[in-house]
């Protein structure tokens, strides 16, 4: 974990907020995020979960956003929601890894109308994703390519809390596979999943983070600052 | 943008009540929802705390704990809990604890109270609707289920017979051996039609015998003149109630001024049909198979009552085999009437359930006749037509023929006393497991009529081998754990996946009789002469050759599977199905189906005692 960002990013979130066209980043980066110093257990955070054409943010494309809200250490399952985006290109050969079809994502929306629902459903509240780097990554891209702006998040990442759960007091890596979403939620014997869409897999996500704070709390009481990443 | 949650749903719709709501309702739900996770061993409610959520186990399990710690029930995926305390709105009695890492569906308060008001299914689920408050009046009256035929059988009824009458100038001697010829307890004492008195057993002795009055005395002087009468449209307790009030035992029936019966007390207490005391005293008169299949028809609905006392399994086993043993020789009785005197003494040999005292509902008829040795072959048809008519009279009251042909109908099990030795003799002494499996029937063996030293003589001879006849106890150690017990893993049934019975666990083959086969390799190789199971373990454990723990939980798990089957069996037979042994886990509540988890556990776990006592792996 990089701990210097355990500091207050609000500073650099007000800076962006300055250089941001009025809008949605421009409320999201002005709505002050939960305090690194934040009882763990009363911080607000928004799972979610991109389906996208490939890896790279510079060439793929957002196909669907899945997220749901933690509140502390429950679900909200009331403010979940899942948006279909229409893409630019086909997506042709694609859709054998996320299901998605042409035809399906004709019915989406446009992207500027999901990354403003996004933002406004990550207002005020941290980015819980596994693997996070592909939901920084590609929302990041679409607001510079929107609003010709930078955004900043406040991040925990599910699969680096496994990699240090796992390796708490071994010196060995964790084993190859065991920090994937589905392999690290049955170590905590969290539920079989059959469908994988964008907002199953924030919800899976969701509930691995409340398992694994459970874990890291065992008998004591952390604050934000010990689970943020990025 | 509502995105329905569509894991959460598909999960509330696989499991009660929620299963039972409209889709509109159902797609709704899971946005009241929230998602909490409990570490093993962590307090999800803690005793005497205030609550205001139902919680619904996604995955993991918990356990609910009175005050002491008492467990309650142990909760799987999909069950509701934390319901008493928000309906009640009184702090939690109880302790509810994850046993293992659980996720678990929260519902506010408020959520839970608008689906009780808005949801029928839900408000019955939950026992807090009208229907439910109604089932629970009804189940406290039928607790007492004589009270409930009492309540709606009429005299009219009971009626069997017409009444017995004699003249009042009828001396008390003649009076007495109408009596005696008619097996009447009263008569009714009437005069052109008119009931002018009655006269009863009772009088007899307080007024003639004790008080030494001579018996050529006519009846008028003894008689109770002008007896309380009542029509025959009256129910049966108020017939008691005036015998009750009146300390009298005997009502005489009157239809617009006629005569048309005499009830008795004993004629309201036969209404009792749970007490079998009375079923086994009407058979044991009944003159005829039509007679006794009227009262052998009463059989399914007892053990329904019986069920609903909470008698156990053994008590409800050993009374419907009361009631099959008395069928039965009173069958004999009849056939015997018919075809005259046996010209060799015999021993009427049932085999399998009725032996082990363990008859339920649907048996089929297993039995043989064990012959004296001066038998000749010129005395068969008289024991064939024996035989097929006491086998045709348990058709006709109930009993299926056995598909296989074991019944003394059958020539070959129909046969002198070394004879059945030289047959047993070959079987324990046979290398064939195929042959031994056919066999195992004919060890559970228990004679219902005639001679039954016959029976102990045969049953003498072959304990006095079975115990050293290793093979063949391998045999049967091999069969009797080739059973499975329907168990997987801790949190799940293996359920039956062919066939009619898709979705179904069988509580016979790996179940109740895999007990019984445990407990009659035991028994053949400790030389054990009970037959029912519950004895032959006791036996054997008497013995030394079973731990006293493993037959506490054999007993209790034998005890508690053999309950559920019979409880099964009694509702199916209410609904007009026939009784079979295959129950949907849905109709077991979550405590049932942990303690049925728990039978089977400990079936398997005694099958792998013997597996390893007798090396089954290696028998062919």
């Amino acid at each position: 974990m990089n701990w210097s960002f355990g500091r207050s990013s609000e500073p650099r979130r007000s800076r962006l907020a300055r250089s941001a066209p009025s809008g949605p980043l421009q409320d999201y980066l002005n709505t002050p995020l939960p305090a690194p110093a934040s009882p763990l257990d009363q911080v607000r955070l928004l799972a979610l979960d991109l389906e996208t054409t490939g890896l790279d943010p510079a060439r793929d494309q957002i196909l669907s956003i899945g997220f749901v809200p933690v509140d502390g250490v429950a679900i909200a399952l009331g403010g979940a929601g899942q948006l279909l985006v229409r893409p630019t290109t086909q997506v042709g050969e694609s859709a054998r890894f996320h299901g998605l079809t042409d035809d399906a994502l004709t019915t989406g929306v446009g992207l500027p109308e999901a990354l403003a629902a996004t933002l406004a459903a990550l207002s005020g509240r941290v980015l819980l994703a596994h693997h996070a780097a592909i939901e920084t990554g590609f929302l990041g891209r679409a607001c510079r390519d929107i609003y010709q702006a930078s955004v900043h998040f406040a991040v925990v990442d599910t699969m680096a809390l496994q990699f240090a759960l796992l390796s708490r007091g071994f010196d060995d890596e964790p084993p190859q596979g065991s920090l994937r979403l589905w392999a690290a939620r049955g170590q905590y014997g969290l539920p079989h999943y059959a469908a994988h869409e964008a907002l199953t897999d924030a919800l899976a996500c969701a509930e691995l983070y409340l398992a694994q704070i459970a874990e890291l709390q065992a008998g004591r009481s952390l604050t934000l600052k010990a689970v943020l990443s990025a | 943008m509502d995105a329905e949650v569509r894991e959460v749903r598909d999960f509330l719709a696989a499991h009660p009540p929620y299963n039972a709501l409209p889709a509109r309702v159902l797609d709704d739900l899971p946005s009241r929802l929230h998602v909490r996770y409990f570490r093993r061993g962590s307090v999800i409610l803690e005793l005497g705390q205030p609550n205001n959520s139902l919680f619904i186990l996604r995955s993991g399990a918990v356990d609910i704990r009175r005050a002491g710690d008492e467990l309650v029930e142990r909760s799987e995926s999909g069950t509701s809990f934390g319901t008493s305390s928000v309906l009640s709105r009184q702090p939690s009695q109880f302790r509810l604890v994850a046993i293992e890492d659980s996720l678990v569906l929260v519902m506010p308060g408020e959520v839970l109270f608008h689906l009780l008001a808005t949801q029928p299914v839900v408000a019955d689920f939950f026992g807090a609707g009208p229907p439910e408050r109604m089932k629970r009046a009804v189940a406290e009256i039928r607790g007492d289920d004589s009270g409930r035929i009492i309540l709606k059988t009429r005299i009219a009824d009971l009626l069997k017979r017409a009444p017995v009458t004699a003249a009042p100038s009828l001396s008390i001697q003649q009076a007495a051996q109408i009596m005696a010829r008619e097996r009447v307890s009263a008569l009714v004492v009437a005069e052109a039609d008119q009931i002018v008195g009655i006269m009863t057993d009772r009088d007899l002795r307080s007024k003639v015998v004790a008080a030494g009055l001579q018996g050529t005395l006519p009846i008028e002087q003894i008689m109770t003149r002008d007896p309380l009468t009542i029509p025959s449209s009256s129910l049966a307790f108020e017939a008691m109630l005036e015998m009750l009030g009146r300390n009298v035992h005997h009502l005489p029936v009157v239809d617009a001024g006629k005569l048309v019966g005499l009830v008795s007390s004993g004629d309201l207490m036969r209404l009792e049909t749970a007490n079998p005391v009375f079923l086994v005293g009407d058979i044991a008169k009944q003159t005829s198979a039509q007679r006794l299949a009227a009262i052998t028809a009463r059989v399914p609905r007892l053990v329904g009552q019986l069920v609903d006392q909470d008698a156990s399994a053994d008590e409800i086993h050993r009374l419907v085999t009361a009631i099959s043993d008395a069928t039965t020789r009173r069958l004999l009785q009849l056939a015997e009437a018919e075809l005259g005197a046996p010209p060799v003494p015999y021993a009427w040999i049932v085999l399998g359930s009725q032996a082990r005292h363990e008859h339920g509902l649907g048996s089929d008829q297993d039995h043989v006749l064990v012959l004296d040795d001066s038998v000749e072959p010129a005395h068969d048809p008289y024991f064939a037509a024996l035989a097929e008519q006491v086998t045709a009279g348990l058709e006709l009251c109930g009993f299926p023929r056995c598909p296989g042909e074991v019944m003394a109908t059958n020539p070959r099990w129909r046969q002198g006393l070394a004879a059945w030795k030289r047959d047993f003799h070959a079987w324990v002494l046979e290398p064939e497991a195929t042959a031994v499996l056919h066999a195992q029937i004919f060890f559970d063996a228990r004679a219902v009529a005639g001679r039954t030293e016959l029976a102990d003589a045969l049953r003498a001879d072959v304990l006095a081998i079975t115990p050293n006849a290793q093979r063949f106890l391998g045999h049967l150690a091999a069969q009797a754990v080739e059973r499975q017990p329907p168990i997987g893993f801790f949190r799940g049934f293996v359920l039956e996946r062919h066939g009619e019975h898709q979705a179904t666990l069988d509580l016979k083959s790996g179940g109740v009789h895999a007990v019984i086969e445990l407990a009659r390799v035991y028994a053949l190789a400790n030389g054990v002469t009970a037959v029912n199971t519950l004895e032959r373990l006791q036996a054997v454990a008497a013995l030394g050759a079973l731990g006293t723990e493993s037959l506490a939980d054999l007993t209790d798990a034998f005890e508690f599977i053999s309950y559920v089957r019979l409880r099964h069996q009694a509702r199916q037979y209410d609904q007009g199905l026939v009784p079979d042994n295959h129950i949907a886990p849905d109709s077991l509540t979550s405590l049932e189906k942990k303690h049925l988890r728990d039978a089977f556990g400990i079936v398997r776990r005694l099958q792998q005692g013997l597996a390893f006592r007798y090396q089954t792996h290696v028998m062919t």
